[in-house]
């Protein structure tokens, strides 16, 4: 059982951590759009490789425009 | 008549009307030229799917009148509304209008995310809040709001100080809160269970040994002490100040409780035996800030509609120089300065006319909806229109110091007040958390003359058990839960009491004009041997008129060229195309004009186009077109025992008409605002309960004085800024849900305040006397506040929902098209 004495303390740095990434998403607003992402994932491909090409010179240069 | 609907904004699309958008191979009808823009742009930027993904049909855009966003480059717009450049970039918040649904934010910021430099484009659904980060020097705001614009979602600049900003740190600061309860629960919950599951197994292999007992009660406190002094701040600081005032606060037991149990739990670990309570704290903090959470959720976002001051006020002016005119923000404008108002035009500030004259109309600021006379000498106000003429204005007040950012700011602070049956509660809560405390003090010292050693479980079993959490949980919860669902069908709630008050509505008076008919003209029957060539001969007439049915023609103009065009007031217009001469109007006024005989039905609204040809005769008969829900809102509310009255402005033979197509009995014509307060006045005396639905600027008055007042968002701004609840779309049919839920909400309610006293009522005197162990008080305390939070979140459930492509408007079609 002296294991323990280990792993609890280490649950406590990792609980930490969760804490620290919780604030930084928040932070970064991550929390403040709960409903548009969702759609994200239903688009067609080829609607996503018009919108690059509409885009032009614009292509590549950023993921989906979310920075 | 067939009625196929636009495929974008789901309008029938209008008889002779031609226009296709060809979309992955199929050719989509659209109803005019407005929406086959938006409808064309969304589908080359890739972004069709937008079209899967709304469960709420558009508003129409207008066509081609793209506004003109040139002030907004200009550095003082900037600086004013936008954040000091970072880097290359600036943010901005825009307020955008008709934001219905996830779609429309989806499709805004897949849009915007094109253009070279926005770097983040985010469109909150819930108040129709655009937060842009952008780079001026790669894309203009100028541009970016005017492709805005062009894809059906004018922007207004935001006030910098709305309250946004402060919203939202807010929900941050609250969402920590509450996750750091949660991680803390979790953690402190799984240590808790080791040494329950170690004391059920005690004496046998497996049982845990004093000093790891003593391990985990460090390990629990070092993890629930500065998670319950974090997390719980919001409850301390809310009874600190309760106390200060001199007041019960519902938060007072709470952080007693709190503070209590967290510190004699600490005393315990530090020096001696006993029970601890970490897990109970935790959990208690948890459950009550998870309340907290959708109760400031709920507020929140049923205040944020109301940019009222963003759309009301120009964003550019046309400033005076000594060279002459040039266009520029708002926020630049001094007193002193001297600024032109075109006809059209919205006056930018307070001021005095010094040139010029015209007539202004200052219905959203005064009700009175005939636009006046002015001229030099007279005081104009910020927000009228200028209706007719031109005026150039020395500006006397601007921002914060004129008539209408006084009238806003009453309203906001009018909407900030706690529902009248939470207010009740709290007041209730008040009195019995008196009782509480007076009665654990007494328990308390029974105890310490009786068994000292059970005087602080005991105590805290009696404050944790009696919280009345759930007492005070019970109205908002249900409240807010009915308040998000509604507003997700296209009602807001403005004030939260009118929900509880609206099962005793026993009359609901209708204005005809639109509320129950569309605000817009449009063409309902053609009579003439060339129906094509007499629309687009009609529309181009139409374009040197002004009148209202003029915009009716608009979707059949095919841009043939006009001179010599001439509008005679009250009779019509003539002009001269492909080198023939035209009239349009009154009939017997075209009548006599070309000579030619014109019959046109006694009944509804003809008007007559002729050249001198006698083959060329065309009629059209117009009509306001039946609001779709129009019917089912009638059924509806008379299938629930209410009366339903048609109160108009308009002449008789209109409005029996429409009452008799509706079914509507008590119809009454030709009512001026004062008639109409008046009947709602009689009504009332007589014991009946009054709802008005109206949209206009007459109705404004009516609305003050009903029971329940409810608005259309499309209709006047006076009119939203008197109601109780706002009907967000075109559609009348969640009004039909609004009367058919609101008995629940009211039943939801008792229920809950019934079912938070019997449980304190009961559970008080059982843990004064000791029966109830403070993990158990915990349990008890979470889950009667549970219960009520699950039991308002049934009126959270939706009914009936109109999902993905338009559906045809089959059976509402137009009047008179007989």
């Amino acid at each position: 059982m002296k294991i323990i004495y280990l792993l609890i303390p280490l649950s406590l740095l990792l609980l930490s951590l969760a804490v620290w990434a919780f604030f930084w998403a928040v932070r970064n607003n991550q929390f403040d759009d709960l409903e548009t992402p969702a759609l994200d994932v239903l688009e067609d491909e080829d609607d996503v490789r018009r919108r690059r090409e509409s885009r032009g010179e614009n292509v590549g240069s950023s993921d989906e425009g979310r920075g | 008549m067939s009625q196929t609907p636009c495929f974008h904004c789901g309008e029938p699309v209008p008889p002779g009307v031609d226009l296709t958008v060809d979309i992955d191979g199929d050719a989509r009808p659209m109803c005019c030229t407005g929406c086959r823009a938006v409808a064309q742009l969304i589908h080359e930027s890739g972004l069709g799917r937008y079209y899967d993904f709304r469960d709420r049909l558009p508003e129409r855009p207008e066509a081609d009148s793209v506004g003109d966003y040139a002030a907004w480059d200009r550095d003082a717009v900037l600086d004013y509304h936008a954040t000091a450049p970072t880097g290359d970039r600036r943010s901005i918040v825009l307020v955008l209008e008709n934001v219905h649904c996830a779609a429309c934010a989806w499709l805004v910021n897949h849009y915007l995310s094109g253009f070279p430099g926005v770097a983040e484009s985010r469109l909150d659904v819930g108040d129709g809040r655009l937060r842009l980060s952008f780079d001026p020097a790669a894309t203009p705001l100028s541009q970016l709001a005017a492709a805005l614009d062009r894809l059906g979602y004018p922007p207004h600049l935001d006030t910098p100080d709305s309250g946004v900003e402060r919203d939202r740190n807010e929900r941050h600061r609250m969402l920590r809160y509450l996750m750091v309860a949660a991680l803390g629960m979790m953690q402190v919950m799984s240590y808790a269970l080791a040494k329950y599951i170690g004391a059920g197994s005690f004496g046998t292999a497996g049982g845990m040994d004093a000093e790891t007992e003593e391990f985990f009660r460090l390990i629990s406190m070092l993890v629930a002490v500065p998670v319950a002094l974090y997390a719980g701040q919001p409850f301390y600081r809310s009874a600190l100040r309760h106390l200060m005032q001199r007041h019960l606060g519902i938060d007072v037991p709470v952080a007693a409780a709190l503070l209590i149990a967290l510190f004699s739990s600490v005393l315990i670990t530090l020096f001696g035996e006993g029970e601890v309570y970490f897990d109970s704290v935790v959990m208690f903090l948890f459950f009550l800030l998870l309340g907290r959470f959708a109760v400031m959720v709920a507020r929140q976002r049923s205040g944020a509609v109301h940019s009222a001051l963003a759309r009301a006020l120009p964003d550019q002016a046309r400033r005076i120089t000594d060279s002459g005119t040039e266009t520029v923000g708002v926020v630049e404008l001094a007193a002193g300065d001297c600024v032109l108002v075109g006809d059209g035009e919205v006056v930018p500030a307070d001021g005095r006319v010094v040139e010029g004259r015209g007539r202004v109309d200052e219905s959203l600021l005064s009700g009175e909806s005939e636009p006046r006379g002015r001229v030099a000498g007279d005081a104009v106000l910020a927000g009228s229109l200028v209706a007719g003429g031109s005026l150039t204005v020395q500006i006397e007040a601007v921002g914060q110091a004129t008539v209408i950012s006084g009238i806003i700011e009453l309203l906001s602070e009018a909407r900030r007040r706690r529902p009248r049956l939470a207010r009740l509660a709290d007041r209730a809560a008040g009195i019995f958390i008196a009782v509480i405390l007076a009665s654990t003090v007494v328990a308390g010292i029974a105890w310490s003359l009786h068994d000292p050693s059970r005087v602080i479980p005991i105590t805290l079993a009696m404050l944790v058990v009696a919280c009345p959490c759930a007492l005070a949980l019970g109205t908002p919860t249900a409240l807010a839960a009915a308040t998000r669902s509604l507003a997700e069908q296209g009602v807001l709630t403005a004030n939260p009491d009118a929900l509880e008050s609206l099962p005793d509505i026993t009359h609901v008076m209708l204005d005809k004009t639109g509320t129950l008919t569309e605000p817009r003209m449009a063409i309902v029957d053609v009579r003439a041997a060339e129906p094509d060539r007499a629309l687009a001969v009609a529309a181009a007439l139409e374009r040197a008129s002004a009148h209202p049915i003029a915009s009716a023609f608009r979707p059949h103009d095919d841009g043939r060229p006009v001179t010599d065009a001439d509008s005679l007031a009250g009779a019509g217009v003539s002009a001269e195309i492909e080198g023939r001469r035209w009239w349009l109007g009154r009939a017997d006024w075209v009548a006599g004009m070309t000579g030619h005989s014109i019959d046109v039905p006694a009944e509804g609204i003809w008007i007559a186009l002729a050249s001198d040809e006698a083959e060329s005769v065309a009629t059209f008969g117009i009509d306001s077109r039946l609001r779709r829900g129009a019917r089912a809102l009638v059924e509806g509310l008379q299938q629930a025992g209410i009366e339903v009255r048609l109160a108009s402005g308009d002449r008789a033979s209109n409005v029996d008409r429409l009452a008799a197509q509706l079914g509507i009995v008590h119809a009454e014509s030709g009512m001026s605002p004062e008639d109409k307060l008046a009947r709602m006045a009689d009504l009332q005396g007589r014991g009946a309960r009054v709802a008005m639905v109206g949209d206009g600027i007459n109705d404004a008055p009516v609305l003050a004085g009903a029971d329940i007042a409810i608005a259309l968002a499309e209709g006047a701004a006076i009119a939203r800024t008197q109601a109780d609840l706002v009907a967000t779309g075109r559609d009348l049919r969640p009004l039909v849900d609004l009367f058919q839920r609101a008995p629940k909400v009211r039943r939801v309610i008792r229920q809950n305040l019934t079912w938070a006293l019997t449980y304190n009522i009961s559970a008080l005197p059982l843990a004064a006397v000791g029966l109830v162990p403070p993990w158990a008080a915990a349990i008890g305390m979470s889950a009667s506040s549970l219960a009520v939070v699950l039991n308002a979140q049934r009126l959270g459930r939706r009914t009936t929902i109109e999902r993905g492509r338009p559906a045809p408007a089959s059976g509402e079609a137009a009047p008179g098209t007989a």
